[in-house]
């Protein structure tokens, strides 16, 4: 119990306690405050001086002791901002380590220390300081709107493209050794179009049970955005003839906006497929967006799965390499485009994700190449505050956590959401 | 050095504030640290204080002293910055020699290229020009396309003069030259797979030769001697549209002259000399209408990726292979073989046979200009 509550009698047994019983009289009618407010000078008068024998140093002693001990059990719940009460409270530890000694300081002026109370104001550390991978979903948001841009304009651009391409009687398709190797496989190109759906289907479904999937989907939407980004500008600047006379184009719309936009939001929709049916248009040639998602969804479940899962990763391999080779047997498109679109995502690939797990790679300096490109300001934001390589750890989503009924064996599986 | 340094900081924490606030000091009792007893908050300020106060012993006023004569007896203090030494840029020039090989190897092969794309190119009847969006906008000057090759040359001839006058001129050099075998390579590559038609109804391609092998000999040995330029003569064999090789000797040599040049105010004006050269170079190209807009956009591209990436990896060698995805590239095998003794950044020190004024003496770092007057 607190000192400031002692009663007369709690007073009494304490003394007893310490072996101080001729104190009891003369302090007799003290209650726990007034024990605590004890000084000195109050030995020096009767009738205190009467009964102490050594100016009363040893009962101070004790009852500085009892001060701050009592002052500490009442500090112990509060919050550590509260640290005016630091001085004090490095005071009583080493008073109890040395209390044998005397050497008490009262929290007086000794060795011309001040003793005013001075705030120590410590912050809660934010959660990018917290953990060296914190999630932001704003920048992930950022990172989707980017990427939602850049396939609004792709779609835009091939319609724009579309009026542009010439007839296929006018400029048969150009030479192409593939195709002069292999004649062309009608079903091919569905093919191709499936496996781009299941690898999309089997990322989507791993980035969901991925722990850092903020981190991750933003990697993924800024890397996809860039790609088509870059895929509009090569389709723009020199329209490439259809590869094939089995092309059956739409229906040119000289100036027609509107037939013109409702082409743009039916392509949007469908995703560009031609399962869907929403690939009639013609002249995005260069380079092949099929070959761009196949090689993209690939090297990305190929990364943040774990490495012993090699079975996994050859199965996506596989259906990636059978994509490409049927998007060529169907002669969809040039060899070049497919050529193009593998070297250009591997390369953007590596290099982002080398700049993302090397620190020193993060700075522009002198001896780092890789920042001399125009999207390293935009890399930077996304990924200033990442620390170290992302670690392939899998986490069941929010939702999936109430369903008890799935027992899962995975020993990385982290069931709480931190 | 490193003791006044260390001092320095010590000198810095006494003014600090933040020992003011623990005022207890017990010197008799060592174990005055009862660890398990203390909040956590106050256990480091403390300790930290503890430690400060209790290391204020014969060490500390031993170094206070020792720093305090230092200050007095001396003008300024020299730190050696570890310069590179000869072991760690071996010159090695057996492997510029393979590269130089391996350079030429790649031309001559892009020639014979050439020569057998040129059979494929539909005749520009069949199949005309493609729409091209720079060619829509500028009509076509016939003359600019000799100002490209000008250019050109006049940007190798800088380079090649820079090149005689680095230091480390065998590493430089065989750098330029497997960027440059590469960069053909994947020219040949992508010339050979699909063939485009030719940009524009102006140009007059060589007949073709069927099957006169010994006249398409005649003709590999014309566009190797001319160098493949037009001025020359030799650029008469059409379809080597993608990707463009006057844009590729344009920016790399560029490139090459901006990566190993001092970045003092006079050298930046000849940077961006040669930058003007170099683009007016690649605009004229666009303008002669001799190659389409994709032709640039990507050699361009690929010129400036390979060049980053290439210069990074030997830059960063402490990059190690587990987390280091530029490694994964089919020449990394090449690359190892290449640099492997290459341990630091070459710097750009030149240097010549014969004396140079001191203009050239400078090494790339600006503080050096201190250091070389007070050797001086």
């Amino acid at each position: 119990m607190e000192v400031r509550l002692w009663t007369t009698t709690d007073v009494s047994d304490w003394l007893t306690e310490e072996g101080m019983q001729e104190y009891s009289d003369a302090l007799g009618n003290m209650d726990g405050p007034a024990l605590l407010h004890l000084s000195e000078e109050d030995f020096k008068a009767p009738p205190l001086s009467l009964v102490t024998g050594d100016g009363g140093r040893q009962l101070l002693d004790r009852i500085e002791t009892l001060r701050f001990t009592s002052h500490m059990k009442s500090h112990k719940s509060n919050n550590h901002e509260n640290s005016h009460h630091t001085n004090g409270h490095a005071g009583i530890m080493l008073a109890n380590g040395s209390v044998s000694n005397g050497k008490i300081l009262n929290g007086g002026n000794k060795n011309g220390y001040h003793s005013e109370p001075v705030r120590i104001l410590i912050p809660l550390p934010s959660e990018q300081e917290r953990t060296p991978f914190p999630t932001e979903w704003f920048k992930t948001g950022v990172a989707f709107l980017y990427a939602l841009c850049c396939f609004v304009t792709t779609t835009v651009v091939i319609s724009v493209v579309h009026e542009r391409v010439p007839p296929k009687e006018e400029s048969p398709p150009l030479p192409d050794k593939f195709f002069d190797l292999f004649d062309r496989v009608q079903w091919a190109f569905s093919i191709c179009e499936i496996n781009g759906m299941l690898l999309v289907g089997l990322w989507f479904a791993q980035w969901c049970l991925l722990k850092h999937r903020s981190i991750i989907g933003r990697r993924f939407f800024f890397i996809v955005g860039t790609l088509y980004l870059y895929r509009c500008v090569t389709m723009y600047v020199t329209t490439l003839p259809v590869p094939g006379m089995h092309f059956k184009c739409s229906p040119k719309l000289f100036g027609d906006w509107e037939a013109q936009s409702r082409r743009v939001m039916k392509m949007m929709a469908g995703g560009g497929l031609s399962i869907t049916g929403s690939h009639s248009l013609c002249g995005d040639y260069l380079y092949s967006g099929h070959t761009v998602m196949l090689t993209l969804t690939y090297l990305f479940i190929k990364e943040y799965s774990p490495r012993r899962f090699w079975c996994y990763h050859w199965f996506c391999w596989f259906l990636s390499a059978v994509g490409i080779l049927c998007i060529l047997l169907a002669h969809d498109h040039y060899t070049i485009d497919v050529v193009v679109a593998y070297f250009i995502t591997t390369r953007l690939f590596w290099w982002y994700h080398t700049m993302a797990n090397q620190q020193a790679l993060k700075e522009n300096s002198a001896s780092n190449l890789l920042s001399h490109v125009w999207w390293f300001g935009l890399f930077r934001y996304f990924e200033s505050n990442v620390r170290g390589i992302v670690p392939r750890n899998f986490q069941l989503p929010f939702l999936w956590q109430t369903l008890t009924t799935i027992r899962v064996k995975y020993s990385k599986l982290d069931c709480h959401e931190s | 050095m490193a003791a006044s340094q260390l001092l320095d900081e010590q000198d810095e924490r006494e003014n600090d504030t933040y020992h003011v606030m623990v005022m207890v000091e017990d010197r008799t009792h060592p174990q005055t640290t009862p660890k398990g007893r203390t909040h956590p908050s106050v256990n480091t300020l403390r300790n930290a204080h503890i430690d400060d106060k209790s290391n204020v012993s014969k060490p500390q006023r031993f170094a206070r002293g020792f720093r305090k004569a230092l200050r007095k007896n001396q003008d300024y203090i020299s730190i050696p910055v570890s310069k590179p030494n000869a072991s760690q840029l071996p010159s090695e020039w057996w492997k510029t020699g393979i590269t130089f090989i391996w350079a030429g190897f790649n031309l001559v092969l892009t020639t014979v290229m050439i020569t057998i794309v040129h059979e494929r190119v539909p005749d520009k009847s069949v199949s005309p020009p493609l729409p091209d969006k720079f060619f829509d906008y500028v009509p076509r000057v016939a003359w600019v396309f000799s100002v490209t090759e000008v250019n050109g040359m006049i940007l190798v001839a800088l380079w090649f003069i820079h090149w005689l006058f680095l230091k480390h001129r065998a590493i430089v050099g065989r750098r330029f030259f497997f960027l440059q075998g590469m960069l053909y390579l994947y020219r040949m590559v992508t010339m050979y797979i699909t063939t485009l038609p030719v940009p524009s109804i102006h140009m007059n391609c060589a007949p073709k030769l069927y099957d006169d092998s010994h006249g398409k000999i005649k003709r590999i040995w014309q566009l190797v001697s001319g160098g493949g330029l037009s001025i020359t003569g030799s650029h008469m064999m059409c379809g080597d549209f993608l990707y463009s090789g006057h844009t590729v000797m344009l920016t790399l040599t560029f490139l090459f002259i901006q990566e190993y040049s001092p970045s003092t105010l006079l050298w930046r004006c000849y940077h961006v000399i040669c930058w003007l050269l170099s683009a007016v170079g690649v605009v004229c190209i666009l303008i002669a209408h001799e190659h389409y807009s994709l032709d640039v956009v990507v050699a361009y591209f690929i010129t400036s990726r390979l060049f980053y990436w290439y210069h990074t990896m030997t830059n960063n060698q402490a990059l190690g292979s587990s987390n280091n995805y530029l490694n994964r590239t089919w020449w990394n095998p090449a690359f190892n073989f290449l640099e492997k003794n290459v341990k630091t950044t070459v710097p750009c020190t030149f240097s010549c046979p014969v004396s140079l004024p001191a203009a050239f003496k400078n090494t790339c770092k600006s503080y050096s200009k201190v250091q070389s007057t007070r050797d001086a």
